[in-house]
């Protein structure tokens, strides 16, 4: 399976590359070279990676050849954590990581239900999820993170948490250490607590009449009290 | 030259005025005296100011890009120390082409002088944008260079994170500036403050020193002179440490005693007078 090239009939409107699932491609440029190959075209590009794993240097290399051929990367859709962070950093504007159609039929079915991200988020760096969100590691201050479900931290929550983007106000954040610099549940809005919470206290926040309260984690599975998409934890993807 | 390849160690901070350059020198002096051959390549070439804290601005001919050009040979562009001769330093450029040196200039140049050293230190420019980038590329192993100051971590913290993107390992951290008497008034973040949210390998402490200050003017790093200043000592720790040797790190709220509060402790333990 190669590389799908549309071209935008729009000349304003971007093009579309969508590049095959990696385990069954060959090389990054060579698949994209391939793809741009068949029609000589310029103008906005919007990439579509889905579960590639690209890293800056092979961002930096992909932007050099679409430069070379007259075309301006303006956005780029990724399922794979690092590359949407690797992206961030790099400056392109992420798209929806859902999948590659134009107008995709909306299956819930296609969410990932949990997103599991290891590792660190430093300064700078921002993590979006479609489902619920679990980092394995700590959420330094000057990062940003946010899901559509929950947001679980198994580290250090010092930086900024969205749970419930879309609106969910049911969501949570849970955190194994809770000093965030500031907190985001549905529309609702909370500073970070001023005094050090007290180690080894796992903490929650929840909206309360429309207010962010941290609490000390209640020993239930967050995700079991998710009303909406219907989630079903056990059959959700593995960890990447 | 030798057979050993060389470690090519990024110097870099996010934020600018913490002290990159400072170390860069200081190391390349503290490791040039420990016998390795050491390059020290000056990639700020938009404000170059490495070559004036060596004492060297007067001696430079050539730079990286007439290396890269040919117009002359390594050899001539690489401007040997007076007093180290092991400590050699190149400058990337001068200030007028700010968009010249890409990352393949700096991998091509950093691999030249990788053969003929042991050491390449590669001082970085502030920020974190294509100067950054470029000098990053050439790197294998990074020191982050910080201040105890919330600014500062912050912007190594996004440092770190842009380095483990390109693929840069290990990345070590130096704390710079510390004012013992400060962080145990708690008016100052403390180091565990700052390990705490880098989360890397702590490789020196830096107490703040007056000294640095004349030394940077008169260009003659600390770790030059034979009697060492604390911070020439904590400079020459980090080169130790680098090469591998074990030095105990020095513990900032003991250095706060002044040199008559120890004195008198000592008189006092060994008369068991007062």
């Amino acid at each position: 399976m190669a590389a799908a090239l549309s071209v935008a009939s729009d000349p304003h409107q971007p093009h579309l590359l969508r590049l095959p699932p990696p385990q069954e491609a060959g090389p990054l440029l060579e698949e994209v070279r391939q793809a741009l190959s068949l029609g000589a075209i310029q103008g906005p590009l919007n990439l579509i990676c889905g579960d590639w794993r690209l890293r800056l240097p092979d961002l930096e290399a992909l932007q050099s050849l679409l430069t070379q051929q007259g075309l301006t990367l303006v956005q780029l859709q990724a399922d794979h954590p690092e590359t949407r962070v690797a992206a961030a950093s790099f400056g392109l504007h992420l798209g929806p990581n859902t999948g590659w159609l134009p107008h995709p039929p909306k299956a819930a079915a296609t969410i990932p239900a949990l997103t599991v991200h290891q590792g660190t988020l430093r300064s700078g760096e921002h993590l979006q999820a479609e489902g619920s969100l679990l980092v394995l590691g700590d959420v330094n201050p000057g990062a940003q993170i946010s899901a559509v479900g929950h947001v679980l931290v198994w580290g250090r929550l010092r930086g900024v948490a969205h749970a419930g983007r879309l609106g969910d106000d049911q969501a949570t954040i849970v955190a194994l250490q809770m000093r965030p610099l500031q907190l985001r549940i549905a529309g609702a809005v909370a500073r970070g607590p001023d005094e050090v919470p007290t180690a080894g206290l796992c903490e929650e926040a929840r909206l309360e009449n429309g207010e962010i309260r941290i609490d000390p984690a209640s020993p239930r599975w967050p995700l079991q009290g998710m009303r909406s998409q219907g989630l079903n934890v056990g059959s959700s993807p593995s960890a990447q | 030259m030798t057979a050993i390849p060389a470690r090519v160690i990024l110097i870099c901070s996010g934020k600018g005025g913490v002290g990159k350059t400072t170390l860069t020198a200081n190391l390349g002096i503290a490791l040039a005296r420990l016998g390795e051959t050491t390059v020290v390549l000056d990639a700020d070439f938009g404000l170059r100011n490495l070559d004036l804290l060596l004492g060297l601005e007067n001696r430079i001919v050539y730079n990286a890009q007439d290396v890269l050009e040919e117009t002359c040979r390594l050899e001539q562009a690489l401007v040997k120390h007076k007093q180290e001769p092991n400590l050699s330093l190149l400058p990337a450029g001068n200030a007028r082409m700010l968009d010249w040196l890409t990352s393949d200039d700096m991998k091509k140049i950093v691999g030249m002088l990788a053969e003929r050293a042991n050491f390449v230190l590669i001082d970085c420019p502030a920020g974190i944008e294509t100067g950054f980038r470029n000098a990053a590329a050439a790197a294998k192993e990074a020191i982050v260079i910080t201040t105890p100051e919330m600014a500062a971590v912050r912007d190594a913290d996004r440092v770190i994170g842009l380095l483990n993107t390109q693929g840069v390992a290990p990345v070590q951290m130096v704390l710079n500036r510390v004012r013992p008497k400060m962080v145990a008034n708690q008016d100052m973040l403390g180091v565990s403050d700052v390990t705490d949210i880098l989360a890397l390998p702590l490789l020196g402490l830096v107490l703040e020193d007056e000294q640095v200050i004349t030394s940077t003017n008169r260009g003659e790093p600390l770790t030059l002179n034979g009697s060492l200043s604390p911070a020439g000592r904590a400079y020459m720790n980090v080169a130790r440490r680098l090469r591998g040797e074990e030095v105990p790190l020095i513990d900032p709220s003991r250095e706060r005693r002044g040199l008559r509060a120890r004195l008198m402790g000592k008189i006092r333990r060994t008369t068991g007078l007062f």
